[in-house]
């Protein structure tokens, strides 16, 4: 499949009480290709309004976004079905009372019949070592079994591209390693963004997010080793002008 | 979250003569025992319905734990119901309405066991599908079906842990400290599915009759 594209976007929206717009995401242009793509970065510093730019949750206020050609506002039906986006709590986004259920639902627009819709499912889960827990309450497997579950749901309508807002989270050290290792072994392109520095190495490419903006873009060794350094608060000289494309393995400069 | 009380009851496999049976025939039954409920005035019919309710969903395999777990809930309600007609309208009266209220609720759970989500859904979009020429999407309508039977634990659960952190802070006789966390979680969680749903393609309109197909000139929907 082609790449996905960020032209020039800013995402500003409205707050309550003030007049001017908050800006979460300041004039980034990206053009994302590999394979395996980490983003980092510190709470409201942009990575969730990043990654909701590339399902269509998040509608840029200027530039555009587009996935394999498609345009994320125009054709964000097109959009969604090309890209899947797991979010950080499963619990709010399992809609079903079981997984099975809810991998079924995942197909419903896609497979009519009832009985090669229940088989699909079952297939689904199977590939993911579910099949034991598909008839269980969400409520009652662990944040790591309800994480796989999500994923298996949106994985089971086979899209290109998979979106994940920190799904690691939640996790405690074991299940995360129960998701990475899952992660590792997906053929479709991903996009993660993640506190979890470890998860990260795994990574082809990896983006900083700091402020709004894309500040360093590169390598996952050095992305974690320029986001240590502005957590520290060493100043990096990394700032990125407006609309400005981020080159590869190095932070731009001032 | 810690508790996730439900009225209701997941599905359980099986191929009980209950579970076999037709989905309209369970439908039926359910419909029936919420209008019997305004119908019957004889508590012993009551007691006698929920009785073969009650054996109904043992014979199709649920189990007694299930049965209690489907009623446990609302014992405080009927209690507090049953006592209050009991004092205004004398016991026969609080026994059937208290009986009738567990005759739709065993019932229901007798659907939600034997029956399959998915075939839940496609029941509710085959029923909802007349109503397509006045505009309404069955799909949409099973889905919101769906997610109402989902949200219900997920907010029970919301309760019982905003009550565990009021108690933790002494104030678990402030119903402020108890509604308020709860209406704001509910709210984050119906946003949250909301994403979760639109991110998923879910409750949009079918692709063959919807005009993004016709290219790419539909405006995004969000």
């Amino acid at each position: 499949m082609g790449g996905i594209v960020l032209d020039g976007v800013t995402v500003r929206v409205a707050v309550d009480g003030r007049p001017q717009p908050r800006t979460l995401l300041d004039g980034i242009s990206l053009d994302l290709n590999e394979q395996r793509i980490g983003v980092i970065g510190a709470n409201g510093s942009g990575k969730s309004t990043l990654l909701r730019l590339l399902n269509g949750l998040v509608a840029p206020s200027l530039g555009t976004v587009t996935v394999d050609g498609a345009d994320t506002v125009r054709s964000v039906r097109a959009v969604r079905r090309q890209v899947g986006f797991v979010f950080t709590d499963p619990l709010s986004q399992l809609v079903m009372p079981t997984g099975r259920e809810d991998v079924e639902l995942s197909l419903r627009r896609s497979v009519r019949n009832s009985k090669v819709r229940r088989d699909a499912a079952e297939a689904v889960l199977n590939r993911f070592g579910l099949l034991p827990l598909a008839d269980q309450s969400i409520y009652e497997l662990s944040g790591g079994e309800r994480q796989l579950m999500a994923l298996a749901a949106v994985l089971a309508v086979e899209p290109a591209v998979l979106v994940l807002d920190e799904p690691s989270t939640l996790l405690d050290l074991r299940n995360r390693e129960l998701l990475r290792r899952t992660i590792a072994g997906l053929g479709q392109r991903v996009v993660m963004s993640t506190h979890d520095l470890e998860l990260v190495r795994d990574m082809d490419r990896v983006l900083v997010v700091e402020s709004g903006q894309v500040v360093f873009d590169g390598g996952a060794d050095a992305a974690v080793e320029h986001y240590r350094a502005l957590t520290a608060g060493i100043p990096a000289g990394t700032t990125v002008a407006r609309g400005a494309t981020v080159p590869q393995g190095q932070p731009e400069e001032a | 979250m810690s508790g996730h009380g439900f009225l209701l009851v997941n599905y359980v496999p099986g191929t009980s003569l209950i579970h076999r049976a037709p989905l309209w025939l369970k439908f039926l039954v359910v419909v029936g025992c919420g209008m019997g409920s305004f119908l019957v005035v004889d508590w012993v019919v009551a007691a006698a319905v929920l009785g073969l309710m009650c054996a109904l969903f043992l014979l199709s395999g649920a189990g007694v734990r299930r049965l209690y777990q489907a009623v446990r809930p609302i014992l405080p309600v009927l209690l507090a119901i049953g006592l209050f007609q009991w004092w205004q309208l004398g016991g026969p009266v609080a026994a059937r309405i208290v009986l009738n209220i567990l005759v739709c609720v065993v019932a229901a759970s007798l659907l939600t066991a034997t029956t399959p989500m998915q075939r839940l859904l496609d029941g509710v979009v085959s029923l909802a599908v007349p109503f397509r020429r006045f505009g309404a999407d069955p799909e949409r309508f099973a889905l919101t079906i769906a997610i109402m039977l989902r949200s219900i634990p997920f907010i029970a659960g919301a309760y019982a842990d905003v009550r565990d952190s009021a108690r933790a802070r002494g104030l678990e006789r402030n119903p402020r400290a108890l509604v308020l966390p709860v209406f704001i979680t509910t709210v984050a969680y119906a946003r949250q599915t909301g994403d979760a749903l639109t991110a998923r393609g879910l409750g949009e309109p079918d692709d063959d009759d919807h005009p993004d197909n016709a290219g790419d000139d539909g405006q995004g929907t969000r």
